[in-house]
């Protein structure tokens, strides 16, 4: 297990690295900068700008140092378009409220999909099995970004329950809104696997044989399918997980959160490389990271793969 | 398998004769006549599933609504009273009470924001997703399953080397990668599609990979081997044949996505530049402006979206349950 998780640490590293590279030679080779605009600067100012930023400096170099102060320093270079703050300071005002509003939303998914998936496979076929369908299908057709309209129309406009958009220091009612929209699709998807998952489980002979000794159905759900049923839940949360992150560029434009997503959106506009390209690497490294926590919380839960690894 | 058959030519089955009109000896030959006519002209593959997809309501009533949008594509334009770039003048400052839509002043769907007639930028939004999303969703789903084929056929160094493409590719988050791209190389429809392939080269690659391990154990594999034909020969003539339903059923499924996330982009604002427009940046702007009240803006393109996004869904669960194996 031990030699596992650090193999699988071992490989992401390259692959973080690679990524860094190509989005910095990306971002070189591009046409136009952050300092190219309509009025365009006298050579003499453009020269001390482009010092100042190190890029008067080679390729290689600028590579290098810029890979230097991500892994000695933890230091994503300074802001090219607001001059006062730099790439860390943008990222810790907004990573705090996209986490925020990331977190409730996995929560919201977890606590309701699987309910619901279970209610559903326990009644196969009712009303509560219909009407998850039904859900299913809505939420592949109306993605978020129809959905978080819809409800604001409703919530805020129609009947003024919730602020429709703003953070206000991560109050709950501020919570809500990005937080469902964001999970909503995700929700179905959790609700068919667990519902789709239990339903295989119930039907396997030791479930009969827990029957046949006379066991309260009550407790071959809790003791015996449960376990098994989440397998493949868990499997499904690392894209899962990697949404709530990457959803933030959605949520943000639309809920004007505030998180790192806007950050990225307006730096995309203004050409920011510096931002670009650290934000760009935060999400990576989260995809990873994610994706490797929710592997090795799969191998610490499945007999089968926890025996293979020994 | 290889020559497909319309459902004319196709012999009904016996079950379906008319049981009133002949006497029973004589029904009793009608249904040995049919089916020793069902078996000289056995139904090809194709037309078997072409049969059980035009039986599928939900799918045919999918194929009718995409169909209508096509034409709203192409030719509802003829019928647009104002071009996507001409402000109305007369309506500026008064959207909201007199900008609805309108049978009298032309504005079919009411006008947006800056006065535009909204009517003429739903089919020019109509156009533009509908275009990014097939161009790209079906090359998509054919790069996707060349690779899938080329991995699953030579197996070894070649397989590990385009599964770890595969692996990377996927771990990257789509939508950053997406809006990167965007800033960098500007924001055009081909850019969209070229970036939007570059995503999703996966698509149907695991699956055609999969299959194709599997085809080329079978005896008609070797059989086309010792006859000495090339890898290129056998995947081409051999193989791809018998996965093609794999193929089709993954292209269904691959272009909604694709509008999807075409639409996400333009939301987000990094997709199609202004005045060019799509369902995604209409969508975006009728959200932005729904507190005035001016609902059109967001209702007509949202229904286009809606209506396109089931319709293809459930064109797309037809096709499976037409094509695949399992679902029989």
């Amino acid at each position: 297990m031990l030699q596992y998780t650090f193999r699988r640490t071992l490989a992401v590293l390259p692959t973080i690295i690679c990524l860094i590279v190509i989005c910095f030679f990306l971002m070189r080779l591009a046409p136009g900068g952050p300092f190219t605009s309509e009025r365009p600067l006298p050579p003499a100012i453009m020269a001390n700008v482009l010092e100042r930023y190190g890029l008067d400096q080679p390729l290689h170099v600028q590579l290098w140092t810029y890979l230097k102060n991500i892994f000695f320093h933890f230091d994503f270079g300074p802001s090219f378009s607001q001059r006062d703050r730099d790439v860390n300071d943008i990222i810790a005002a907004g990573f705090p409220v996209t986490l925020t509003y990331g977190f409730w939303s996995a929560v919201f998914v977890l606590a309701l999909g699987i309910p619901l998936g279970i209610i559903a496979a326990l009644r196969q076929n009712s009303l509560w099995d219909y009407i998850m369908t039904g859900f299913a299908i809505f939420s592949q057709i109306f993605p978020n970004f129809v959905l978080a309209p819809l409800m604001v129309l409703t919530f805020t406009l129609a009947w003024g329950l919730l602020p429709g958009g703003g953070w206000n220091g991560g109050q709950w009612e501020y919570v809500i809104m990005p937080a469902v929209a964001l999970g909503t699709s995700y929700l179905a998807n959790v609700a068919r696997i667990t519902r789709s998952s239990l339903l295989e489980v119930l039907g396997a002979p030791y479930i009969r044989t827990a029957r046949a000794k006379g066991l309260a159905e009550r407790t071959i759900l809790w003791r015996h399918a449960l376990k098994p049923t989440l397998l493949p839940v868990i499997s499904y949360m690392s894209p899962v997980f990697v949404y709530m992150i990457t959803g933030s560029v959605f949520i943000d434009v639309f809920f004007s959160t505030g998180g790192i997503g806007q950050s990225f959106i307006d730096a995309a506009y203004t050409r920011d490389y510096s931002v670009i390209l650290g934000l760009a690497i935060l999400y990576s490294v989260l995809t990873f990271v994610l994706n490797l926590g929710v592997d090795l919380a799969y191998a610490a839960i499945d007999p089968k793969v926890r025996s293979g690894l020994k | 398998m290889t020559n497909p058959q319309t459902p004319e030519q196709t012999p009904d089955n016996p079950e379906h004769h008319p049981r009133t009109m002949f006497g029973a000896r004589r029904q009793h030959e009608a249904a040995e006549l049919a089916a020793a006519e069902e078996m000289i002209v056995s139904r090809s593959f194709w037309a078997d599933a072409r049969r059980r997809f035009v039986k599928n309501r939900m799918a045919m009533i999918g194929c009718f609504f995409v169909v209508l949008i096509f034409l709203f594509a192409a030719f509802g334009g003829v019928f647009a009273q104002y071009n996507i770039e001409e402000i109305d003048w007369s309506l500026l400052g008064k959207v909201e009470t007199e900008g609805g839509p309108n049978l009298t002043n032309g504005h079919w769907f009411g006008v947006d924001e800056l006065g535009r007639d909204l009517y003429a930028r739903v089919v020019q939004g109509t156009r533009v997703s509908l275009l990014v999303g097939f161009v790209a969703g079906i090359t998509s789903v054919m790069i996707g399953s060349i690779f899938g084929a080329i991995a699953g056929y030579y197996g070894g160094r070649t397989d590990q080397f385009i599964m770890a493409a595969y692996n990377i590719t996927l771990s990257i988050p789509y939508i950053i990668f997406f809006v990167v791209w965007q800033a960098f190389f500007g924001r055009s429809v081909t850019q969209m599609v070229l970036v939007m392939i570059l995503i999703n080269w996966t698509a149907g690659l695991l699956i055609t990979r999969g299959q194709v391990m599997t085809l080329k154990n079978r005896e008609f594999v070797d059989a086309a081997r010792m006859l000495g034909l090339s890898d290129l020969k056998i995947i081409a003539r051999h193989i791809l044949p018998n996965m093609l339903w794999v193929i089709v059923i993954y292209t269904s499924i691959t272009i909604p996505d694709a509008i999807m996330m075409e639409s996400l982009v333009s939301f987000l604002g990094v997709g199609i530049q202004e005045p060019q427009t799509s369902w995604g940046a209409l969508i975006s702007e009728g959200a932005s402006t729904m507190t005035y009240g001016t609902l059109w803006q967001l209702m007509f393109p949202a229904l286009f979206f809606a209506v396109n996004q089931i319709s293809l869904y459930y064109i797309g669960d037809g096709l499976r349950d037409a094509l695949d194996p399992k679902e029989r």
